[in-house]
């Protein structure tokens, strides 16, 4: 006998027995390709650091403000003991904005005690603070410190990633590489300072903010060099926790492979 | 086919199909997300957002594209093509999810729009490992959105079913660009022979089921028949044609279906006025031919569809001859009528 001819119709309630049965087949087939790849997307991740970002508690912190170029906050943790706190701004923005309207009252603020309420973002040792509100910015009263001039370290040539510290030391996950490329090369022109991420375990720091050749702030010109791999070379100098590098940003050297803090 | 009836027992089988779906898209999700908590604790939820609906939705993509070639390899798989159209919504609706939350946790906040910022904020166009991979998924999403929005039977009356069905071939674009997308964004730092591999593994079979099925039809289409003397095609013996069925031949340039019923035979063109179905790969059921893909119905003898419907194809005149079937390749004004043979 010639088995039953079976037709489907969408509008008829009758589903044939052997169309069922495929049907049932495919259904099983989707679902099970659907956990095999929730597995294996959701399991093969790299996993992420453990970098913090307070985005919903706010701290208040202290400390002498001067620029190096970058803003920051030297804050006395102990007697004699500092660090340096770098400040930015909400969202993709740098910090100067929010400072504008304390330097137009109060003048020059470089080496005077402010107290800034934001969110922290520390990874690895570093501390940065997020300020999203001018007004949360005071001046206290107190001397004028005189501040350390920071110490010559010489000329170094350092591989490593070029990133926005603010995503990278919290706010992103990965914040860093491919993924995240198009967001730092925001951040950056949006005015976060550019920070080498060091690749290569024998070098000075782990870290570099990064400023031109005479020690000025760079963002827009770095963009294209955000992310990648690449190698650097200029002269070192040390803050109290953040080391800078002044570049040639024509002179950064794209290496063409993957970069191994990935 | 009344029209009260149709709507009915339609809402029966599409709320089961709906169903399945979003228990898979659930099933898929609860998942990803558990996993990633045990094994990936310090990610934040965004990224777990981005990448739970991302992988969510290539996935129902590689589900949506096998469709097509198994039901045309299988009519037994044609029910789950019926309500394809709501897997590719639901398909474009965790894409969406997936490319709004990149572009808000990515792209905004910054100094230039965010849309603007998609294009502009990585110029390595002309690289091939730096190149700027959320634009090719922004083309995908765009496309994907095109045709989610005019899925509608609406659009398909008003666009014309070769315009909608040339729209919705745009899916093989979004789907080169999706894997361009992830091959040249994701994989490149979260890099796993597993994930890389499943992608791979579903190209292949994608592909080779599209290749199958194309070649299943090109032996109809390289369909040369023996003209008579008076220009007929010979094309068949009776007996090869299934009682309540068809076989389809090419005739000249078109596709023409040539059904037996009630000891006759009627030819008409096999092209469904809806969306193109295969009428060829129907049945007659209440003594009209039946469109395998969503059941629009014709009368075999004059092409057009009983009342209240006015959908009308081309109809073909046959010939018997020693129990074989000749066609005349010259088709008829759609809805002629043409007194079926016996045989
Ligand atoms: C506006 C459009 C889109 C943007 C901005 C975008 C952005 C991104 C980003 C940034 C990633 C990396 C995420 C990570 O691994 O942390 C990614 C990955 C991915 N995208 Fe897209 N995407 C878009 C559209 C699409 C579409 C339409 C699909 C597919 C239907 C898709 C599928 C994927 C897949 C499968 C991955 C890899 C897995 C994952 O990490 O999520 N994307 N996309
Ligand atoms: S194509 Fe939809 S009914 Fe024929």
């Amino acid at each position: 006998m010639e088995k039953k001819d079976e037709f489907y119709i969408g509008y008829v309630d009758a589903v044939g027995k052997e169309t069922k049965s495929s049907i049932k087949r495919f259904v099983l087939f989707a679902l099970g390709l659907l956990l095999i790849g929730s597995i294996l997307f959701g399991f093969f991740q790299k996993e992420a650091n453990n970098s913090v970002f307070d985005f919903d508690t706010p701290t208040k912190i202290s400390g002498t403000y001067y620029e190096a170029p970058y803003p920051m906050l030297r804050v006395e943790l102990a007697k004699n003991t500092f660090k340096d706190v770098l400040l930015l701004g909400f969202g993709k923005f740098g910090a100067n904005a929010y400072l504008d309207e304390i330097k137009r009252h109060k003048g020059n603020i470089n080496g005077k005690h402010l107290t800034i309420e934001g969110n922290l973002i520390y990874y690895n040792g570093k501390t940065l603070l997020q300020i999203d509100d001018s007004q949360k910015i005071s001046l206290d009263k107190s001397k004028k410190k005189n501040f350390v001039l920071p110490e010559s370290m010489g000329n170094h040539e350092v591989v490593g990633e070029i990133v926005d510290p603010k995503c990278y030391f919290g706010v992103m996950k990965p914040g860093y590489g491919k993924i995240h490329r198009s967001c730092a090369a925001l951040c950056i022109s949006g005015g976060i300072p550019p920070v080498l991420a060091v690749s290569d375990n024998n070098s000075i720091s782990e870290y570099f903010l990064l400023t031109d050749l005479k020690g000025n702030p760079i963002h827009k010109d770095i963009v294209p060099y955000i992310g990648l791999p690449s190698k650097l070379k200029g002269k070192v100098e040390k803050l109290e926790d953040w080391y800078t590098m002044r570049i040639d940003v024509s002179k950064i050297e794209k290496l063409d492979k993957e970069s191994s803090i990935y | 086919m009344g029209l009260d009836y149709k709507l009915v027992l339609w809402n029966k089988h599409k709320k089961t199909y709906d169903k399945i779906i979003a228990l898979g898209m659930v099933l898929y999700l609860v998942l990803f997300i558990a996993l990633t908590l045990a094994f990936n604790p310090e990610t934040i939820a965004e990224t777990m957002i981005i990448r739970a609906f991302g992988s969510l939705a290539v996935i129902m993509l590689h589900i949506i594209l096998v469709i097509g070639p198994l039901s045309r390899l299988n009519p037994q798989f044609l029910p789950i093509l019926y309500n394809r159209r709501h897997l590719g919504v639901s398909m474009f609706l965790a894409a969406l999810i997936h490319g709004v939350f990149a572009i808000i946790h990515f792209h905004t906040l910054g100094n230039v729009n965010s849309i603007y910022a998609v294009f502009t904020s990585n110029m390595d166009y002309g690289s091939l490992t730096n190149f700027p991979f959320q634009v090719l998924g922004f083309l995908a999403l765009l496309i994907l959105f095109f045709m989610a929005s005019t899925s509608h039977d609406f659009f398909l009356k008003n666009l014309s079913p070769n315009v909608w069905k040339g729209l919705h071939m745009l899916v093989y674009v979004a789907y080169a660009l999706i894997l361009l997308h992830v091959f040249l964004g994701a994989f490149q730092q979260e890099t796993s022979v597993f994930t890389i591999g499943i992608l791979v593994l579903g190209f292949i079979v994608i592909s080779s089921l599209h290749l199958v099925a194309a070649f299943k039809e090109s032996k109809v289409d390289g369909f040369k028949g023996e003209k008579d003397t008076g220009g007929w095609l010979k094309v068949c013996d009776v007996h090869e044609i299934p009682e309540d069925r068809a076989k389809i031949f090419s005739v000249g340039k078109k596709r023409v279906a040539i059904f037996k019923y009630d000891g006759k035979l009627s030819a008409i063109h096999n092209v469904c006025k809806h969306q193109g179905g295969p009428l060829g790969e129907g049945k007659i059921v209440d003594g009209c031919v039946t469109c395998p893909w969503h059941g629009y119905q014709y009368l075999p003898h004059n092409g057009q569809s009983p009342p209240p419907f006015t959908e009308k194809v081309a109809t073909y005149e046959l010939r018997l001859d020693n129990d074989m079937i000749y066609i005349n390749p010259i088709g008829l004004e759609e809805g002629t009528e043409v007194e079926p043979i016996l045989c």
